[in-house]
């Protein structure tokens, strides 16, 4: 079969045994590889140089650059935080990943491969806990576990305990970890889902029980989906801000990102050296962590499950023990969506916010909601924000699925395709935002201050997601359809449209609403971009959130939860009726 | 010298290249030649005075059609009802706005006037003005309402206008901290039983840099120092993320009983809905002024003065007092509610620690921070 196919395979030839030929393939580019490249480049080029530029040279008062330096670099590694920076980032990521993927790959197991009742409705939970804005997820749980919150209250009245602190390491593991969640079950269900479930039965049938089956077979089958997930975790937890703020600067837990914003932030002159520096070192390490990856996932065939034969993966019944598995959905969906919602709603309805006590329940109050009833708040953004987070996804994900194709199939060229568009993962969104404000207004080309340059840095920005979700489903079709759809007279990009995009279908609707929940919440890039007189709804809410009140933000979260669930059914359905999903 | 310079490019780029550097560098030359008479004609309109300097402004402003404002204050309340008010008055004169925090604003505006690609035409906002001032990127401009407001409050070299008040005061939370042991001076917050219960706001020139240098104007270094060295034992919180607002929430949730150096009138207009938390004033009170400016390179010069006209008069001032900010004009009080916290009325000693001020004591009262607080 390889035989017949020569150059979609010869990247794939190890490089042990043929070294010359593996080299020289390395060395070819296909001409779309090369234009896809060159599209990526133009995107990830001006901002990467930016930050080169930023961390090499002093920054003056004006924001113009001074005099060449290393010694962002030098401050970073001799600052006397770093080595506890260090090491709390390492614990943090490590235990954000095992808390992400573990309680994700949990759920999607249950929902995917087992007759559970109610399972459909994770789906909905992942979407619904995504739909809520990051800053206010993260109040939310500061609400439910912190000091005043009913966790402790409950403690102290049933145990007698002494109240225990979330401004702490374990704290900011549960928050970021919990809060990731969403997206390590989309991709793990899309992973299943694709997934041929004979192995899993011929694993039952040979006797071995359902746990380790899912064990022995399940999990290494997705093994793929959950190496990218590691790395979207690990590296992920690296760049984040959110919660190590809110979260962690509280008890004085500083990771790499705090001690970085702490020295570079409050003088009030922008100086992005030290994230920049910070950045870059990070643009290494993830590269290495990609050559790693890919040197794993280089045995891909063992993961193709989808072949020509019938492969529509087969629920497992589980008998009476499907009751413990609902059980655990619902405890699951409970403490990633319900809680965090609830207590936002509760939030939504007070005065003002003084934790939950038997007071607060009297003073319930619908004022909140009355503000955005007024003509021309929020609501003239939501527009705006719809053509954004549409668009970067749809861009997006077509994108990403041809590169994530030609990559795993080791096209000549394209594992630079994977490296360039996973490298916008490493860059903390303020530093991204800044340098694609220095490539817009600098651009002769009339796009600064227009929706346009804000879709075009967002889409940039969330590559490396469309990338993993793509990359992961591709990774699970034989090569044998494309064989096959290539033997019968379809030229490529015949195969990629009819045969290739089709049985990605699962992966690339989580892809879409992933990208687009993500996109029309964040904040610092369309802040930067957008010009005078356009809004932007995460950026009001983020507005609210700096100079109102926490109930008032509450109440626009609520509405915004509420529109982003509609959307997301609306688009889910849709795809349902065309059948590009099953 | 066009001549020379294109003749070199032209050798440099080759036959193919040669017309289009030639054109290239004759924009080029055009546009400065251009923007150096631009600029001439600029300090003329910004600093006109005349008799007819209104029906001037107000003529150019029409032929403009519009006006930018970047600014902090919030949308809803102030941003939006001032667009509206000003719409009204000039018609013809689109007010369009984008809101930042100063940060994002001297971000942006840095940004556009390296690549000479000015959209803001007025910018405002605390520590906006002086952060620009140190850059560079102002230009002078003269409006006669100023001469209505306190001198203190004013530039000396013309560059920049107030706009608004703050004061900076302590929350604190009405159930945990009862009435007769409210610290009521900076030496109160040492005693013992606040230790690792009071909350401060970090990672911006309003936070804990406007604390340090408030203290150091107002006592002296050596003073205040030793203040500090006492401070450092009760083990302050770091609040990193969010805002003076967002921390005066977390003083009502319980979760801090005290916060230092929050917006004086953030607790009361909480306090006004029931919530359990208060302000303290404590002497010296410290004192902030937000400032508008006109960027180097702005395009809409007549509409950018009859804005900052605009904000500057009784009217514009009044708006900005319903939106509760505290009016820097002194014929316009502010909300009743709100009196209470403003040190002239309450009786407090304050230090108003002016945009220069505050801009030249941060780094080294943010080194102080490090070296105890962090």
């Amino acid at each position: 079969m390889d035989a017949s196919v020569p150059s979609a395979r010869a990247g794939g030839v190890p490089a042990e045994t043929n070294g010359g030929l593996a080299k020289r393939a390395r060395l070819r580019f296909s001409p779309l590889v090369f234009v896809l490249c060159a599209i990526l480049l133009v995107l990830i080029l001006p901002p990467t140089f930016f930050l080169i530029d930023v961390s090499l040279h002093t920054t003056k008062a004006d924001g113009s650059f001074g005099n060449f330096t290393f010694a962002y670099y030098q401050q970073l590694f001799s600052s006397r935080f770093f080595l506890t920076s260090l090491r709390n980032t390492a614990i943090y990521a490590v235990g954000t990943s095992i808390v992400a993927i573990t309680t994700g790959t949990i759920q999607a197991l249950i929902v995917e491969r087992t007759n559970t009742p109610g399972r459909s409705l994770v789906f909905l939970g992942a979407v619904i806990s995504l739909g809520i804005p990051y800053v206010l997820y993260v109040v939310a749980w500061l609400l439910i576990l912190g000091r005043s919150g009913p966790l402790n209250a409950l403690l102290n009245q049933w145990f007698g305990i002494e109240p225990i602190d979330v401004y702490s390491m374990w704290g900011m593991i549960v928050i970021e970890g919990v809060g990731f969640t969403p997206l390590t079950f989309l991709l793990m269900s899309s992973v299943l889902k694709s997934t041929d479930a004979s192995f899993e039965e011929a694993s039952m049938m040979s006797g071995a029980r359902p746990l380790t089956t899912f064990w022995k077979v399940t999990l290494r089958m997705g093994l793929p989906g959950v190496l990218a997930l590691m790395l979207l975790a690990f590296i992920r937890a690296f760049e984040s801000f959110e919660v190590p703020a809110l979260v962690g600067l509280a008890g004085n837990i500083n990771v790499m990102t705090t001690d970085i914003y702490q020295s570079s932030h409050s003088t009030g002159i922008p100086d992005y050296g030290e994230s920049g520096a910070y950045s870059i070192c990070l643009l290494f390490t993830v590269a290495l962590l990609l050559l790693w990856y890919n040197r794993l996932s280089k045995h891909a065939h063992q993961y193709q499950t989808i072949t020509g034969k019938g492969y529509r993966p087969r629920v497992i019944n589980l008998g009476r023990w499907r009751y413990v598995t609902a059980a655990l959905l619902i405890l699951m969906f409970f403490l990633v969506t319900g809680l965090p919602l609830i207590m936002l709603v509760f939030t939504s309805l007070q005065p003002f916010y003084e934790g939950v006590t038997a007071d607060s329940f009297g003073r319930l109050t619908l004022d909140n909601y009355a503000e955005f009833l007024r003509p021309g708040s929020f609501r003239d953004s939501i527009v705006n924000t719809l053509i954004l987070g549409a668009s970067t996804a749809t861009l997006v994900v077509p994108f990403t699925a041809l590169c994530a194709w030609l990559a795993a199939r080791r096209k000549p060229g394209a594992w630079l395709l994977d490296q360039i568009a996973t490298a916008p993962l490493v860059f903390p969104a303020i530093v991204l935002s800044v340098a694609f404000l220095y490539v817009f207004v600098n651009l002769p080309l009339p796009l600064y201050g227009t929706l346009l340059s804000v879709i075009i840095a967002s889409s940039t920005r969330y590559l490396p997601y469309g990338m993993r979700y793509a990359y992961a489903g591709v990774l699970q079709i034989h090569v044998e359809l494309e064989d096959a759809s290539k033997a019968s007279g379809a030229r490529e990009a015949g195969t990629f449209l009819r045969i290739v995009l089709p049985l990605l279908g699962a992966a690339l609707v989580s892809s879409w609403l992933f990208i687009f929940l993500l996109t029309v919440q964040a904040v610092s890039l369309p802040l930067l971009l957008v010009g005078p007189g356009t809004e932007i709804v995460a950026v009001t809410l983020f507005d609210l959130w700096q100079n109102g009140q926490a109930t008032e933000l509450a109440a626009m979260g609520v509405i915004w939860v509420a529109l982003m669930t509609v959307v997301s059914a609306t688009f889910y359905f849709v795809t349902r009726r065309y059948r590009i999903i099953a | 010298m066009c001549e020379s310079r294109s003749a070199h490019v032209r050798a440099y780029v080759g036959r193919t290249g040669g017309v289009a550097a030639v054109l290239a560098v004759a924009a080029i030359a055009a546009l400065l030649t251009a923007q150096s008479t631009a600029a001439v004609a600029q300090e003329d309109i910004l600093n006109y005075k005349g008799p007819d300097r209104e029906q001037k402004l107000i003529d150019g402003a029409n032929k403009e059609g519009e006006v930018a404002l970047y600014s902090a204050m919030i949308v809803n309340q102030a941003l939006r009802p001032i667009a509206d008010a000003f719409q009204k008055k000039y018609p013809s004169v689109k007010l369009s706005y984008w809101r930042g925090d100063t940060e994002d604003i001297v971000a942006k505006l840095s940004a556009e006037e390296r690549a000479n690609n000015v959209v803001a035409d007025v910018v405002e906002g605390t520590g906006v003005g002086e952060l620009a001032v140190s850059a560079g990127f102002l230009t002078p401009y003269y409006t006669p309402i100023v001469e209505e407001y306190p001198a203190s409050e004013r530039d000396p070299s013309n560059l920049w206008t107030p706009t608004r008040l703050s004061y900076f005061s302590a929350a604190y939370n009405t159930k945990m901290v009862p009435a007769d042991k409210v610290p009521k001076s900076y030496e109160a917050l040492l005693d013992p039983q606040w230790k690792g219960k009071m909350a401060w706001r970090i990672g911006t020139s309003s936070g804990t840099p406007l604390f340090i240098t408030n203290l150091r104007m107002a006592w002296g270094e050596d003073r205040a120092m030793a203040y500090f060295q006492k401070l450092k034992d009760q083990q302050i919180i770091n609040f990193g993320s969010g805002s003076a607002r967002t921390l005066v929430d977390r003083v009502m949730a319980g979760e801090y009983p005290i916060a230092l150096n929050i917006f004086a009138h953030h607790p009361l207009i909480s306090k006004a809905k029931g919530a359990p938390v208060d302000s303290q004033l404590m002497d010296p009170v410290a004192t902030t002024s937000a400032t508008m400016g006109i960027p180097k390179g702005a395009h809409h010069l007549y509409g950018a003065l009859l804005l900052i006209d605009f904000i500057l008069s009784k009217e514009g001032q009044q708006i900005m007092a319903s939106a509760e900010y505290f009016p820097a004009r002194p014929d316009v009080p502010p909300l009743p509610q709100l009196a209470p916290i403003v040190p002239q009325i309450a009786g407090v000693p304050e230090n108003f620690v002016s945009p220069e001020n505050l801009l030249k004591h941060t780094d080294s009262s943010e080194k102080i921070f490090d070296d105890l607080f962090r």
